[in-house]
């Protein structure tokens, strides 16, 4: 279930899509590529629906969980159906297989691959057609780590030339080498989005003896407070000259104030928690579009 | 163009694995025992009577009932594994507008269900002027009798493959389409004889012989028509559904 879930993925970026379990990115990204339907509301890329692209295997190259391979069939007639449908050069399939390092185990059958063989397969197809838009679920899953990095080399390279990124993932530390953009669902709602550098310092320590006091304030300020130790808080959405103002108003007494940088492990968490005051706005923004 | 891609890419699928394999392993062993029953079988009172003329080995090499209820389920099998397997994603993905994709499906399937069909007859025929020097019988089919095997019994495979493959893509579970096929082929007919009798004469098994020339219940464009409304029914609704539903 996804609700009220509205984010822009840019060209030229890659845009991370985190949530925990359940969350909805599969579900999105299947709404995006028109293979499941919403009840309300649109995803388009460049615009349009997938199903109104003129040649969508040549726009959008797709990973999708899970991976989809009859088991008795080679990686190479995999890819030869996938280039035959989509009008590929059958040069492209070789090309791709050594891309991805398959090229020695091309003409095995699918169902003696690893997990990572496999997931190498699914992105050679992705790139069979070399299209500008990538929308990955999931493509480091069962990697190792050399494959994750060359996955992040092809990733990068492709953003660096203004093709457009969308990645899930769970692995956090990955994503946070990886991409520009994060967008975060929880519960199938809209949690964060932005840019994971401005994300990442947009963070508050606050100790302060009325932390209640101050929660009300800055829930009325549209930020988001989370309560650590004793008289600590973290906020996020309120500037750190904006807390310091509106609480010297309330007459709040402040024993510290500065700003915090935290991982995007402790961003996740804190953003996914259920134990949090969350008073973000669920007003939809942009349409989702890339 | 594009739509010839897609159906290009649908043969490649079906030519990809071993199924098709097995199911000319099937028609071997059919056309095995018919050369045996030549050999060997006599009707109830001893004698060779069900080869004895022209007709009657026209009866026996008749595979076209056989050939449709054998590439039915080829059909059923290949689509519906499109489905258990996933692979029917990709297939999406590069052609959104599905019915063009489950068109380009069935039209494979057809192909390779005619293909099954025409092989079947030709091995049977094979089979049985092999057996019959062993008998005090002779080969005595004409050359028409021989090409309106073969074309009775591809035409009638195609059809069953695409019946096969209109409920393989409704009910998208292997051993669930094969079950429904068997409901819709073989069970569901002589309930319906049952009810109805005039039913008899359109049931896939007695149109199957008049496409073959051993019976003549209904005319010949009669019998043709029935057999592809048969596969039509399936195949006209799976596309429906498939262009509506979630697929993942």
């Amino acid at each position: 279930m996804v609700n009220d879930v509205s984010f822009t993925v840019e060209p030229g970026r890659v845009t991370g899509f985190l949530g925990p379990n359940g969350a909805g990115k599969s579900t999105t990204m299947k709404i995006l590529l028109d293979l499941a339907s919403a009840d309300q509301g649109t995803a388009t890329i460049g615009g349009m629906r997938y199903r109104e692209l003129e040649d969508p295997a040549r726009t959008v190259g797709v990973v999708l969980e899970p991976n989809a391979f009859h088991p008795g069939r080679s990686g190479r007639n995999h890819l030869r159906i996938l280039a035959d449908g989509g009008g590929f050069p059958t040069e492209r399939v070789q090309e791709m297989l050594s891309v991805v390092g398959l090229a020695d185990a091309a003409d095995r059958r699918v169902g003696t691959y690893s997990m990572g063989m496999r997931q190498r397969l699914s992105l050679a197809a992705a790139l069979l057609g070399d299209p500008p838009v990538l929308v990955l679920d999931e493509p480091g899953n069962g990697l190792d780590p050399q494959g994750i990095r060359e996955l992040r080399e092809v990733l990068r390279e492709r953003a660096a030339n203004g093709d457009t990124i969308f990645v899930s993932s769970h692995l956090l530390s990955e994503v946070e080498h990886l991409a520009d953009e994060v967008v975060v669902l929880n519960k199938g709602r809209l949690v964060a989005s932005g840019s994971l550098a401005e994300l990442q310092g947009e963070e508050t320590f606050v100790r302060t003896p009325s932390r209640g006091s101050l929660m009300e304030v800055l829930q009325s300020a549209g930020g988001t407070a989370q309560p650590l130790e004793e008289d600590a808080l973290l906020v996020r959405g309120v500037s750190i000259d904006a807390i310091g103002n509106r609480a010297h108003r309330a007459g709040i007494e402040l024993h510290e104030l500065s700003p915090h940088s935290g991982s995007l492990e402790d961003l996740f968490m804190d953003w996914t928690d259920v134990t949090n005051v969350d008073v973000t706005s669920d007003t939809p923004k942009e349409d989702r579009s890339t | 163009m594009t739509w010839l891609r897609l159906v290009r890419a649908e043969l490649r699928k079906l030519t990809t694995t071993k199924m098709p394999w097995a199911f000319l392993a099937v028609l071997v062993t059919i056309s095995g025992v018919t050369a045996f029953a030549v050999i060997f079988g006599t009707d109830a009172d001893g004698s060779k009577g069900f080869i004895s003329t022209a007709a009657d080995q026209k009866s026996l090499t008749a595979f076209a009932y056989n050939g449709l209820i054998i590439a039915a389920l080829f059909g059923a099998i290949a689509v519906a594994r499109e489905y258990g397997h996933d692979t029917v994603v990709p297939t999406f993905l590069i052609e959104p507008r599905r019915h063009r994709a489950v068109l380009a499906q069935f039209v494979a399937v057809m192909l390779a269900g005619g293909f099954l069909g025409f092989v079947g007859t030709a091995l049977t025929m094979v089979a049985v002027a092999i057996a019959l020097p062993a008998t005090e019988y002779n080969f005595m089919m004409s050359v028409g009798d021989i090409m309106q095997l073969l074309a009775a019994s591809s035409f009638a495979a195609a059809t069953g493959a695409v019946i096969g493959a209109g409920i393989g893509t409704l009910v998208r579970n292997t051993g669930g389409a094969v079950a429904a096929l068997v409901v819709v082929l073989l069970i569901a007919p002589p309930l319906a004889v049952q009810l109805v009798s005039e039913a008899i004469s359109w049931v896939p098994g007695a149109l199957a012989n008049v496409v073959s020339g051993v019976a003549d219940d209904v005319g010949m464009a009669a019998a043709l028509t029935a057999m592809a409304a048969w596969a039509a029914v399936p195949a006209i609704i799976g596309v429906f559904v498939a262009e509506r539903r979630d697929v993942v």
